[in-house]
């Protein structure tokens, strides 16, 4: 258990004593316990990489963020942002933004013809589990995760049934309504059915009091976001587990709303389904995926339209091999996965494209004694037309202290990446290639944690971690030829990343804080022509140096007012790092009340955001707004109402 | 880009010659009152378009002088520049609906004036001045992409409003003022072949003069012919009776592209560029000179062996600047060439120059 999972589970576990003087009947373990092999995401292979669980009290504080705010906030992810409800991409341990993995329950939900995720039809309420893994795990997860993968996932539940209602009222005319109903039921000796179905409907108007500021427009934009999910999870006794999961999402996005000739649309959609079978030790998954993306401009008649969809099934045996009674044992994952893709986008050569890829893979994990972990994973992508590289990881984890009071870790990972192109760069119209190479990398890594805890109660954790990311046949659109697609960069990315955080209960009071720091050096490393001299061993753009992150909270009986410092680096704008974009800090404050009544559960939140009213720019060199404010409430209503809520969202 | 501003250039070059005759006015004051100012159209989704500012003595270059001087950006690319007197005109292109505008700034120190923008002002492309008028040639909101809803906004520089619009088709691009008329050619997108001649006085076409091919009109030569780009070809027209006099072609090939014509700093030449793209979308081309008495064009010998994104001649030193672009997210550079091609030096500017303005 890594000290991000020790961290959530801490917060979780005060938060639901101090909220109802329940507590879980989990334990704090160490890593000699079975280990969970069979969730969506296979993160106990992920031996040597850093992992970091946002715990679920903080996803119910962001219940109406975007999962880029809390992130912001949490991690050293810098998010390129165009404005509320507009389009949000992330950089991620100074890679770009075709190099985040973000996964669904296990699927990799990055549109296929971008390969990237707008993370602004993403909001904290999408999703019930949340935890981010840095550096490349493409061996694990596949393609894309190169700097680091996002990942969301579903979670049963087997004690409540409630439901919840939740509305907020923002500045600029903003306004969120959530409704959510959670459910559990024995259905027989051996089968009970638990589930979740919520949606969501979010509307931005953006109806700024100033057109301006400091003599920079901001951009007029409308967005109207709506979700729904739908989770169903049957257990059984004797180890079945069936589930289906449903994710929908529909995003309109209107710039320039006003100008009725010069307006654009885009409309951005995703049904997202799967369905989930494990009887043992052997899981079956098939998944459906469309993505749908619409752009006008205008009267919006003329509609380029891109629809992609994805089929996925995949196969996962499981192996345990115990090999002495202290524990030590060996766990593997064998599978395979095969994906098909039917896309018709208005700009590609070919009406319908279609393709197909398949991934096997074997992931081992090797607890030798109680002190050392060894993962090493193997995967193999077959792609329509060429493949990419074979890609092996090795991960260690070894625990150098391991008392009570202080434990200390030392990890370390050594992994291939890879990123297969996106269907536009190998589709679209002249300006693709099909033949574009896949991208490869290497990423090393080294990482201490540590872990603390005082004779007073405090838990100090600190984590610091170096890595060494090289990535070959970088993909560019080189806009010297017209934006034409070509592997012409190899990039180098280094990083220091330091985390701290400490938390400590005063009784009736508590309080914790966590703070992040990220050194990002990324840079071009070869020329391809006489003029990219300029560009070599330059800081990649939009990736900011340096970045850092605090939140901090204190919490007395019912009421919790949680500070939140995002703090961005200077961002250059141009490959040879003439022109920047300045750097700047945000202040948020968020204040929360509790009221557990006789029927209903009750939260009260006010918001303060960007409190100095900082002024700062995006990469449209448009203003962002200023301070704004919001309120919302949530009402949850359930059997033994004053019990906090399991899953927030 | 198919642009070029040796329309205005011309005509600002003149109108330079004429103040500085009025030995009246005071020296003027300011950082900017004598050098080469650079239009850089910057990234299109970026909005970081600038003017960059070198004197004629220098070898490096301010590269944001609107920044620098007030602040704040201009936000968007910048498509036109052009001053008489203390009065500056910046073209600023953004990549958002409704977000463009005209920027107005003293010639000399670059201060903020005014802005003027949407729906008065939408996609701007060409500004040249007169009087105390400001001719911008703007494509309109142009949401279809045909070019249907162009025109050419009238700015009276006094007061800074636009007092009136007269519709062009096709896409309005290359301007220039000579004898109280306002010669308007279109974007090479915009299929267009006429030569609009819209008379300054009444503010109402003139007269429509078809041309084989795409029109740039370039200026008026030494002996005061108007000379304009017709696709492959230069034509001559006299200004006064609008009767074309001679036909130069200057290609057959028809993959290839004339642009960025500039007259030499005597009037009797004019450079270019003829390019063509590859089938990587690579620019290929060179960039040649005619001479306004010669009988046919020769492209036996390159003045200068590349192309460009932008080609202005500095009418006082007779120096050709070139704007290169290595690429929409990198600083380009400003490269002199002396009268017969041969390289002087090379200052590095802002993002994409295409355009140049002497004082």
């Amino acid at each position: 258990m890594t000290i991000y999972q020790k961290f959530v589970l801490f917060v979780t576990l005060t938060a639901s004593a101090l909220l109802s003087g329940n507590s879980y009947a989990q334990t704090d373990s160490v890593s000699l316990e079975p280990v969970n092999i069979k969730g969506f995401v296979p993160e106990k292979f992920m031996s040597g990489l850093k992992i970091q669980q946002i715990d679920s009290a903080t996803l119910y504080t962001y219940k109406f963020q975007n999962i880029s705010e809390l992130l912001s906030v949490f991690t050293p992810i810098a998010f390129n942002k165009y404005g509320p409800g507009q389009l949000t991409t992330a950089f991620f341990r100074g890679t770009s933004a075709n190099h985040t993995a973000v996964l669904w329950n296990g699927l990799n939900i990055n549109s296929p013809i971008l390969g990237q995720t707008d993370f602004s039809t993403i909001p904290v309420a999408g999703f019930d589990a949340l935890s981010v893994q840095f550096g490349s795990a493409s061996s694990i997860v596949g393609t894309d995760a190169v700097g680091g993968s996002i990942l969301l996932s579903s979670i049963p539940q087997n004690q409540t049934n409630e439901a919840s209602v939740a509305g907020q009222i923002e500045s600029f005319d903003n306004y969120q309504m959530q409704l959510a109903a959670r459910y559990h039921s024995v259905l027989n000796e051996k089968w009970s059915i638990s589930g979740k179905t919520s949606g969501y409907f979010n509307r931005m108007n953006n109806h700024f009091p100033y057109r301006e500021r400091r003599e920079y427009a901001l951009l007029p934009a409308e967005a109207d976001q709506k979700g729904l999910i739908q989770d169903i999870f049957l257990t059984s006794k004797n180890d079945q587990e069936i589930s289906a999961h449903v994710w929908l999402t529909g995003n309109k996005l209107v710039t320039s709303p006003a100008n009725l000739a010069g307006r654009e649309l885009t409309l951005t959609e995703a049904y997202r389904t799967m369905l989930r079978y494990r009887i043992r030790d052997l899981t079956l998954r098939t998944a459906w995926v469309r993505d749908v993306i619409d752009y006008a401009k205008g009267d919006f008649k003329n509609v380029d339209h891109a629809v992609t969809d994805k089929f996925s099934t995949r196969a996962e045996q499981d192996f345990t091999w115990n090999l002495n009674n202290l524990g030590s044992n060996i766990y593997v994952k064998a599978g395979a996965e095969w994906t098909h893709y039917r896309t018709s986008v208005a700009g590609y050569e070919k009406p319908l494209i279609t393709e197909d890829r398949a991934d096997i893979y074997l992931l081992t994990r090797w607890q030798a004694n109680r002190r050392l972990v060894v993962s090493l994973n193997l995967r193999q992508a077959l792609v329509t037309g060429y493949n990419p590289p074979f890609t092996p990881s090795i991960g260690s984890e070894y625990q150098l202290f391991q008392r009570n009071s202080y434990q200390l870790k030392l990890k370390g990972s050594l992994a291939r990446s890879y990123r297969v192109p996106t269907l536009n760069e190998r589709y679209w119209a002249i300006l693709g290639n099909p033949d574009i190479k896949p991208e490869s990398g290497w990423n090393k890594e080294i990482g201490l944690e540590q872990s603390l805890k005082s004779t007073f109660g405090d838990v100090f954790t600190a984590s610091i971690t170096g890595y060494h990311n090289r990535v070959k046949d970088w993909t560019y659109w080189n806009p010297m030829k017209n934006y034409r697609v070509e592997n012409l960069q190899q990039v180098l990315a280094r990083g220091l990343e330091l985390q701290l955080s400490w938390r400590r209960d005063f009784g009736a009071a508590k309080s914790g804080l966590n703070f992040n720091y990220a050194w990002n050096k990324s840079v071009q490393e070869k020329a391809y022509d006489a003029y990219s001299v300029d560009v070599i061993g330059k800081q990649l753009r939009f990736v900011p140096l340096h970045s850092a992150g605090l939140n901090t909270f204190f919490q007395y009986k019912n009421m919790r007012l949680t500070a939140q410092v995002q703090s961005v680096g200077k961002r250059y704008i141009t490959f040879d790092n003439s022109t920047f974009l300045k750097e700047y800090a945000l202040v948020h404050l968020i204040g929360e009340v509790t009221i557990p009544l006789s029927a209903v559960y009750l939260r009260v939140q006010g918001q303060i955001n960007n409190v100095s009213n900082t002024f700062y720019l995006n990469t449209q060199n448009n203003a962002m707004p200023g301070r704004s404010f919001a309120i919302n409430m949530v009402a949850a209503f359930r059997k033994g109402p004053k019990r906090l809520p399991i899953l927030e969202n | 880009m198919k642009k070029q501003l040796s329309g205005l250039l011309f005509f600002a070059a003149f109108s330079v010659l004429v103040s500085s005759c009025d030995q009246s006015d005071p020296e003027p004051k300011g950082d900017y009152t004598a050098g080469v100012f650079v239009l850089n159209e910057g990234n299109f989704f970026q909005n970081n378009g600038a003017v960059s500012f070198f004197t004629r003595e220098q070898t490096t270059a301010d590269p944001d002088i609107f920044s620098k001087v007030n602040g704040s950006a201009l936000t968007g690319g910048v498509q036109g520049y052009a001053a008489i007197g203390e009065q500056g005109v910046i073209l600023v292109d953004n990549a958002n609906a409704g977000m463009d505008k005209v920027e107005f700034v003293n010639s000399n120190t670059f201060q903020r004036q005014g802005t003027i923008g949407a729906p008065d002002i939408e996609n701007p492309r060409e500004v040249v001045v007169a009087g105390n008028k400001a001719y911008v040639s703007c494509w309109g909101s142009n949401a279809d992409y045909t070019y249907a809803t162009g025109y050419i906004a009238i700015i009276d520089l006094n007061t800074k409003k636009v007092t009136n619009k007269i519709n062009i088709a096709s896409g309005p691009e290359n301007m220039v003022f000579a004898g109280g008329k306002l010669f308007v050619g279109t974007v090479s997108d915009g299929g267009g072949k006429t030569l609009t001649v819209i008379d300054a006085a009444t503010e109402t076409i003139a007269k429509p003069i078809v041309l084989d091919g795409s029109v740039t009109p370039i200026g008026l030569d030494a002996n005061g012919k108007l000379w304009v780009g017709a696709g492959l070809k230069a034509v001559r027209i006299d200004p006064a009776s609008y009767a074309v006099e001679n036909t130069l072609t200057i290609s057959a090939d028809s993959r290839k592209f004339a642009g960025h014509f500039a007259f030499t700093s005597d009037l009797k030449s004019v450079v270019y560029t003829l390019s063509y793209y590859d089938a990587n979308f690579v620019a290929h081309g060179e960039t040649y000179k005619f001479g306004i008495a010669d009988t046919q064009i020769s492209l036996a010998t390159p003045l200068i062996k590349r192309v460009f994104t932008g080609l202005a001649v500095d009418p006082s030193q007779g120096l050709i600047y070139a704007g290169v672009t290595p690429s929409y997210a990198q600083a380009g550079y400003a490269v002199r060439y002396r009268a017969d091609g041969t390289l002087v030096d090379s200052i590095k500017v802002n993002v994409a120059p295409t355009g140049f303005f002497f004082k």
